[in-house]
């Protein structure tokens, strides 16, 4: 299996740590599909998503992390994400994705934005 | 063309890797140490051809050391004697026309160096699981500016002619046409198709001079871009996301950035009227972009 989840807690935030890649191949984005509708449906409601590992993405691993957000945004939670980097920026760049979901470059910043609601990552961000 | 070939049984699978380096060798080891394969090792790929031509392998790795001529006249002989045998390319020295070349003699695989280490590890363990696959890439025709294949419509063989794309190493042929490519031809499997590994689709891929293109030709019936309220495709600029209710209320699973994401990697991305067939264009002359 070429994805990789390792799940951690800070106080109320739920890490999921990603290596690998999140695409349709062997059934990756399945894979995290599953793991995120599992972590909501037990109370999770603030995820943080940490992609500094994830060397690939693709429509399949996006539509996942979307679903899941709007998923969460709907209960009252937020999903974030921690340093996508390489081709996994650019899908988000080019998709416009960073002005929805915010995305931090520190570990520390993105769990803090969860204890001050509203502050997010980038002052234009849009509505879900 | 041919169609899928049974998947009968097994017992015990043997792969012969042939020597690459420390890193390399240790890798394949424990990929195939995993699934409990039997590992042989060959010096070179001639001591390769050797083994092959007395022991019925299920799979080889060839050494990188070797020219992408030599590789595939090994395939070429090994596969003349054992048809169904998954044969990987690893290659230092290659041309554009060596990777075309060893997908049209029936290579699983082809990786020219610098690889990602774990997209290797990834494609060994597609070719230990698939049952069949050499009828899963036809090269119908190619010469050096338009190659012309047909591919079965499965995860699998899309994965693999993904990866012949990237073997090619063509530094006009970024990263992301060919993850377009990826995204149409995904597509096309999925809803042309249904995965149905008894259908296939053609792709031309064409270099031109200031421009690379890729044709899509799905069997289905098509669609209309326009009614495609479940894509992101059609979203409005001020709503990023409206796609997602769009598919909740049909029940369709997270999905619908695939045309998007293509349509954004490329500079072209152009249906047919009737919806089965897809142009991606990449402009490689910046000149012809003001054009």
């Amino acid at each position: 299996m070429g994805l990789q989840i390792s799940i951690r807690e800070s106080d109320d935030v739920t890490i999921l740590d990603l290596r690998g890649r999140a695409t349709i191949d062997a059934g990756e984005s399945e894979l995290l599909d599953g793991q995120l509708q599992r972590l909501v449906a037990n109370g999770a409601r603030k995820l943080l998503l940490n992609l500094t590992d994830l060397t690939r993405v693709d429509s399949s691993g996006i539509s996942v992390i979307v679903g899941a957000c709007v998923s969460l945004r709907h209960q009252g939670g937020d999903l974030r994400v921690l340093r996508p980097s390489g081709p996994v920026l650019e899908v988000f760049r080019v998709l416009h994705l960073l002005e929805a979901i915010p995305s931090f470059d520190d570990e520390a910043r993105a769990l803090a934005s969860f204890r001050s609601r509203g502050q997010a990552a980038s002052s234009s961000q849009r509505s879900l | 063309m041919t169609s899928p070939c049974s998947s009968a049984a097994v017992p015990q699978k043997t792969a012969l890797v042939v020597a690459s380096g420390r890193d390399i060798d240790e890798l394949l080891t424990t990929v195939l140490a995993s699934d409990g394969w039997s590992l042989h090792r060959a010096d070179d790929n001639q001591h390769a051809l050797a083994l092959a031509t007395t022991e019925p392998f299920d799979l080889i790795v060839t050494g990188r050391k070797m020219l992408g001529p030599d590789d595939v006249e090994i395939l070429r002989r090994i596969r003349s004697a054992r048809a169904h045998l998954r044969l990987i390319i690893l290659t230092d020295r290659f041309t554009p026309g060596d990777v075309v070349s060893a997908m049209r003699e029936g290579a699983f695989s082809y990786f020219s160096a610098p690889f990602d280490a774990a997209e290797l590890a990834e494609m060994v363990r597609a070719a230990m699981a698939a049952p069949c696959w050499d009828d899963g890439i036809e090269v119908l025709s190619a010469t050096p500016a338009w190659v012309r294949v047909a591919a079965r419509c499965d995860t699998s063989t899309a994965d693999r002619l993904v990866q012949f794309l990237r073997g090619v190493r063509d530094p006009s042929i970024p990263e992301g046409i060919i993850s377009a490519f990826r995204e149409v031809l995904l597509n096309a499997m999925e809803y042309g198709a249904h995965f149905d590994p008894s259908q296939h689709v053609e792709i031309s891929f064409i270099r031109a001079r200031r421009a690379v293109a890729c044709r899509v030709k799905d069997p289905g019936q098509g669609f209309s871009l326009e009614e495609l309220r479940h894509a992101a495709i059609n979203n409005p600029a001020d709503d990023l996301l409206s796609h997602v209710a769009a598919r909740e209320a049909q029940g369709l699973r997270p999905g619908g950035f695939g045309l998007l994401l293509a349509k954004k990697l490329v500079d072209e991305l152009i249906y047919s009227e009737q919806g089965n067939e897809v142009l991606l264009v990449k402009y490689i002359d910046p000149i012809s972009q003001v054009a």
